[in-house]
């Protein structure tokens, strides 16, 4: 692509309270940010307030990445499509059966009561027709049947949604297909999903789930993204706009309304992308992100630039089967309250949110809260609150401290605020052990990637308390999702579920059915201008030992026979799980991944530092974990501090929007790309 | 043991949460490398991580019947092999049903954990399974077991790693005696990566803190789940109060088994009495006493102090009484192999508290109503026995219905099996799997209501149907209504018809099953349920119209305008619309 001068990108990131926009010129490698309110009720408003901050007319933009919880939060606010749901005749409560089981964190709790199904039961039809495990249709489908049941959903209860799911679809999706065109030529206004278009996997609750939360959102995210388009094309826009997808990469709008669901989780996959970059680019073979907002803090390990990977995910309890990032929530971030429970100190899982939020923030809330902590200990600047535009009561959160932590545990105020701040890294320890101990990895051995609005407060003290050797905060910390978004590529995977031994005589076979999902692949890329020498078709199998359950996914590589395959699948069970199996290999399931490269700035270097040190702007006490001590913290400005720069801790770094906390044992390094790079401590 | 200087309730909170991320880690090991779906889909079993007391320490989420069994097992197990007999590297299989407090296929492997500077382990682990098959008399399940010799191969805490080796003499020995070695040894391997997994993880908490810090630290918190407990139940009205039930039969004779429990609540302690229960039978339905602790344990923690992970401190403030001989404490060579007994005796325990906790919900249709499928795939030629465990309705409570069709309390964490997998790993072919309506207890809550799966064979097999709560009705409360009890009803529509509870039948292609599971127990009078609950329940089709007028006084017509009955229109004062 041309790097014509003035041409730009942009990336556009919804989140819970703020819209980020951000934007990058090719030519000068500038990036800049424009924070908006989200605007719940109105959502294209705030992206166009966003985009506003940064140019008032988007002809010279030649890329516009955009990531959106709007079917998140649909679906989390039980604000989707009234849905109809089409299935096997004698199966209609699949939905509701679900698997039956309580959460884990209920298992004691048996007044337990479920959420009630998206679909309610008089909107569930069966309809007659059946195929079996093998994919061969014991019983045809009843067409009258699906007429029928297209007219009571549409025409008596008014549905303007339809999902459709049947039994054994994975293997054969002809029903699914052929109700789908009765009902879409019947109802063409009415909007029809089908299980297999999102997902080729078996276990039919999950893949029902699936489709019936697609259904849910694809009206809702439909309106949002034509309203969204018109608008933008009003201003200039003549490039397509492109939508982010859970798994990473981003898809033309155009297929975003026809896979809504592939958006649901993207929100957190643009700081994974932009992680995987910067992997990538630095040569960093083992990278954790480490995002923290409000309300939870999320991390996923990224091995050699590739980020981790599943194939299901949850959303308020209802399971969907697409391709996501495997990134671990814990319901802990900077709202969260610390309270005492029968004299143990606990941090969470309630949070003070926005409303009455922090008791600093003088808006009613009495429970102290870890930013709170962060301001007793001296972390975070009470005059310089997002840039000075909110009053923060530093008196009024120690003494909450006081009242609530330290005199209930015997501690003066700075050992309970410190002790806060402990019992949350310990929760954070565990997740990131459960998340390596699965890869049989060890966190030490990875650099600590932290963003987010409190990430870069947090990691450094993560570092010491876990002994990270590296932690960098890259620019721009607390917009790094919508930095992520501006290094996607175009991404699809399709994939079907086959159950077969691994044997030559498989992999020939199932040749036809790979060249198929290839052909899906580049007829996707080709519908969206990817030339031919910029689209990569990647083939995957999902092998296990016969009798096991749980895959391990496999790259094929060209030459491949069942016994390489094998090796290389044993070989990565017993780094997992520390023992390999004299047992013969099962296939479960064959992957594409098509990727159409999209042309993006590179890491731009920066100008080595003018000056030998830089100058701090302040100083203040605080905390230091490394000595236990409260000693003066000098505090630099982040804009002033150039590629080269070295500061020995302790040292704090303000950027208006995010704090970086740098302890006595630490130093930090600001590399030629302008990031900081805290090494050194150890707890 | 020395006790150390008092740790801070933030250190003690920090090392807790180490010490559940250990479980945590162990959990997702045994789940990835099982090769058994009754660990990997059913999550059928039970992690625990043990102090140098044995004290529980903490665990992971699995079977809750299986956490409570593990404290009773652990101890049987380390005081037959010998304390000073353990050394670093070393495993245990225990399965001998009395020690181990559960039927002799749910496999435990434990560890003693070694540190430098402590005398003897320092910590233990323990892992339990459920093994397909360790060689009983039956493929599957055993339904009619009358001495534990005919339940499979039985190890009283055997050395089958020693010195971090596999005992390869132990592993043949259990290779030769199951049906299904190669699931029986990968599960095994999978334990053993648990374990492993556990110890590295245990050692690192160690070199973190200091293991006497972590000691002390859980001391602390044990005191801390005992204050808990016993602060729960001082707060409980004190008592005692006495409930009967009724098992089904022992799978021999065709008698009920009275079963009968007498709780009683002393300041801050519980006693849960089952001396007035029948004696040990000849079937396989009797419970050792560590599956009775275990069902108790479940009960009290739910009532004490139900979001926190476990440690011994939780249970101090519980006792348990049966004795020797009793239906619930088991004595060599007395059959256990089915334990669904303690289902209903779980079930018992909460009709005897409900006379004096109003927040008890009724009975959540007795018991657990699983089936297991057995035969061999002309397909592959393979061999399977696969399973599921079905959602019954759980019980109404006082301000709210039960939920419909999800695992029974006592195992709620459980999954049922796909269809599609089901149909992929055997030869069953499924005709129907719905909600049942009016299947649930009626009330002024209702209870959930149950399901109903209607299977074909497509090849010759077996199947053996699982219920131990057939003969009667789960119980309700405050006026609610009894639903039908579950029931397993083979070659339905066929003269051969036959309904049964927990049996083993021989099934040819063509053959058919129904298995029907019962709702909860309704609470309050249903002439008193919200006439807008009884037409969306009608519209919704988990009630009737005829039983919304019968039995709820509620005439809803097809618009879903409805009018009272004048059984409901006597109740209530002034009638609406």
């Amino acid at each position: 692509m041309s790097q014509d001068s003035g041409r730009t990108r942009f990336a556009v990131d919804i989140g819970g309270t703020f819209v980020d926009a951000i934007s990058y010129d090719d030519a000068t490698g500038e990036l800049r940010l424009h924070k908006a309110s989200t605007t719940p009720d109105a959502p294209a408003r705030g992206v166009l307030d966003a985009v506003g901050g940064l140019a008032d007319r988007l002809d010279d933009v030649e890329a516009f990445v955009h990531g959106t919880t709007l079917g998140l939060n649909a679906i989390l606010q039980r604000r989707g499509a009234d849905v109809g749901i089409i299935t096997n005749e004698g199966f209609r409560d699949l939905l509701e059966i679900a698997r039956a089981n309580v959460p884990s964190q209920y298992m004691y709790d048996f007044s337990y009561a479920p959420p009630p199904p998206l679909v309610p039961r008089r909107h569930r039809a069966g309809v007659p027709g059946r195929v079996d495990a093998q994919g061969t249709v014991i019983e045809p489908l009843d067409e009258d049947a699906v007429r029928e049941a297209g007219r009571v959903l549409v025409e008596e209860h008014g549905l303007r949604s339809l999902a459709i799911c049947f039994l054994h679809s994975y293997a054969n999706p002809e029903h699914e297909r052929l109700a789908a065109r009765i009902l879409r030529e019947a109802y063409p206004e009415v909007s029809v999903s089908t299980s297999t278009d999102i997902t080729r996997e078996y276990r039919e609750y999950e893949r029902t789930s699936t489709v019936t939360l697609d259904a849910y959102i694809r009206p809702v995210l439909n309106d949002y993204i034509a309203t969204l388009e018109s608008r933008l094309n009003d201003s200039g826009l003549t490039h397509p706009l492109h939508i982010m997808r859970s798994g990473g990469g981003a898809m033309t709008s155009e297929l975003a309304r026809q896979a809504p669901l592939m958006t649901v989780l993207s929100g957190p996959a643009g700081g994974v992308v932009g992680a995987s970059f910067l992997a990538r680019e630095q040569n960093l073979p083992k990278v954790i992100t480490f995002d923290v907002g409000g309300t939870s803090l999320d991390c996923c390990v990224i091995e050699d630039g590739e980020p981790g990977e599943v194939h299901e995910a949850a959303i308020d309890g209802f399971p969907l089967l697409i391709p996501i990032f495997d990134i671990r929530t814990v319901g802990a971030g900077g709202g969260s309250i610390a309270w005492i429970d029968e004299g143990l100190l606990k941090v969470g899982p309630h949070s003070a949110g926005a409303v009455p939020g922090p008791v600093a923030y003088r808006a009613g809330g009495t429970e102290p809260t870890v930013t709170d902590v962060a301001l007793v200990l001296g972390y975070l600047d009470p005059s310089g609150f997002l840039d000075g535009d909110m009053t923060i009561d530093a008196d009024a959160a120690r003494a909450a401290v006081r009242t609530e932590l330290a005199e209930p545990l015997g501690v003066d105020v700075t050992k309970a605020a410190a002790s806060v701040f402990q019992v949350l890294l310990a929760r954070t320890v565990g997740a990131l052990r459960e998340i390596t101990v699965e890869r049989a990895l060890d966190p030490r051995e990875f650099a600590l990637l932290a963003f987010g609005g409190a990430g870069p407060l947090l990691a450094p003290m993560l570092a010491r308390e876990m002994g990270i050797a590296t932690t960098i905060v890259p620019q721009v910390p607390a917009a790094f999702s919508a930095f992520g978004m501006l290094m996607s590529d175009l991404e699809y995977e399709f994939a079907t579920t086959v159950l077969r031994p691994l044997t030559d005589e498989t992999l020939a076979a199932v040749e036809d059915t790979f060249a198929e999902l290839e052909g899906q692949g580049e007829e996707v890329l080709s519908a969206q201008g990817v030339k031919p020498e910029d689209r990569t078709l990647i083939r995957r199998l999902d092998v296990r030992y016969h009798g096991q359950e749980h895959s391990l996914g496999i790259d094929l590589v060209p030459g491949d026979t069942a016994a390489s395959v094998l090796a290389r699948f044993s070989e990565q069970h017993e780094a997992r799980y520390g023992h390999a199996m004299p047992e013969p290999g099962q296939i479960l399931t064959l992957r594409v991944r098509a990727v159409g490269r999209l042309a993006k700035p590179g890491l731009r270097e920066l100008p080595p530092a003018g000056t030998a040190t830089p100058e701090p702007i302040a100083e203040r006490p605080a905390f230091d974990v490394a000595t236990g001590e409260t000693v003066p913290f000098p505090v630099y400005a982040r804009a002033t501090l150039g590629a080269g720069h070295e500061v020995s801790g302790p040292a704090i770094v303000e950027e208006g929007t995010s704090t970086t906390v740098i302890f006595g044992d630490q130093r930090l390094t600001v590399d030629r790309y302008g990031q900081l790079v805290i090494t050194g401590g150890q707890a | 043991m020395s006790t150390g200087e008092r740790l801070d309730g933030a250190t003690v909170e920090v090392i807790r949460n180490y010490l559940v991320s250990v479980g945590e880690q162990m959990r997702r090991t045994l789940v990835r490398a099982a090769f058994n779906p009754v660990i990997y889909e059913v999550l059928d079993f039970g992690i625990s991580i043990y102090n140098a007391d044995l004290d529980l320490t903490a665990e992971a989420a699995g079977i809750t019947s299986f956490l409570g069994a593990n404290d009773y097992a652990i101890v049987k197990g380390v005081e037959y092999v010998g304390r000073e007999n353990l050394a670093p590297g070393d495993v245990y299989l225990l399965n001998y049903p009395y020690w181990s407090g559960a039927h002799s296929y749910d496999a435990m492997l434990f560890a003693p954990v070694f540190r430098d500077g402590h005398d003897g382990p320092a910590a233990y682990l323990a892992v339990r399974a459920h093994w397909m098959d360790l060689g009983a008399k039956a493929p599957g399940y055993v339904l009619d077991s009358t001495d534990m010799h005919q339940e499979g191969l039985i190890f009283p805490g055997t050395k089958i790693v020693s010195g971090g080796e596999p005992v390869r003499d132990i592993i043949e020995l259990i290779r030769f005696n199951s049906r299904l070695p190669d699931l029986t040894i990968g599960d095994f391997h999978a334990q053993l990566a648990a374990l492993r997994t556990g110890e590295n993880r245990l050692a690192q908490v160690w070199e973190k803190f200091g293991g006497e810090t972590v000691d002390q630290a859980i001391r602390q918190l044990i005191e801390h789940g005992e204050r808990v407990a016993r602060k729960a139940v001082a707060a409980l009205p004190d008592g005692s109060w006495t409930a009967v039930d009724y098992c089904d039969d022992d799978g021999i004779t065709d008698d009920l088994i009275r079963m009968e429990v007498k709780v009683t609540i002393d300041g801050d302690h519980m006693e849960v009495d089952f001396n007035g229960s029948d004696g040990a039978v000849l079937g396989p339905v009797n419970l050792p006493i560590g599956a009775t602790e275990s069902l108790a344990k479940a009960t009290f923690k739910e009532l004490t102090s139900a979001d926190e992970p476990s440690n011994a401190g939780h249970y101090r403030a519980l006792s348990v009484v049966a004795d020797p001989g009793n239906f619930f404490n088991a004595q060599y060579p007395v059959a256990t192999f089915t334990q669904w007994s303690a289902i209903v005796a779980f079930e018992l325990l909460h009709k005897a508290l409900a006379q004096v906790l109003d927040t008890i919900p009724a009975s959540s249709g007795g018991d657990e109503p699983g089936f297991m499928a057995l035969g061999n795939d002309p397909r592959t030629g393979a061999d399977f026995v696969i399973s599921n465990n079905e959602g019954i309705g759980w019980g109404a409570r006082k301000d709210r219905d039960g939920a419909n069709a999800q695992q029974h309390p006592s195992q709620s964490v459980v999954r049922n099996t796909p269809i599609e997998v089901l149909e992929h790993k055997s030869t069953v072919f499924h005709e129907r799997l719905e909600l049942i309506p009016d299947s649930c207890g009626a009330g002024r809550f209702r209870g959930g209501v149950g399901v109903l799966r209607q299977v074909r064979y497509l090849a010759d097999g077996e199947v053996l149907s699982m219920k131990k709560k057939s003969k009667t009705r789960p119980w309700a409360l405050d006026g609610g209504h009894e639903p039908e009890p579950s029931e397993m009803v083979l070659w339905p529509g066929t003269d051969r018809a036959k309904r049964v509870g927990m049996y083993r039948a021989a099934m040819r292609a063509g053959d058919r099953f129904v298995n029907r599971t019962a709702g909860g127990g309704g609470y309050g009078d249903p002439l008193d349920r919200d006439p807008a609950a009884v037409v969306a329940d009608v519209l919704d089709g988990y009630v009737s119209a005829e039983a919304a007028e019968r039995v709820y006084g509620v005439v809803v017509d097809d618009s879903g305008a409805w009018r009272p009955t004048p059984a409901r229109a006597a109740r209530t004062a002034a009638p609406e619309s």
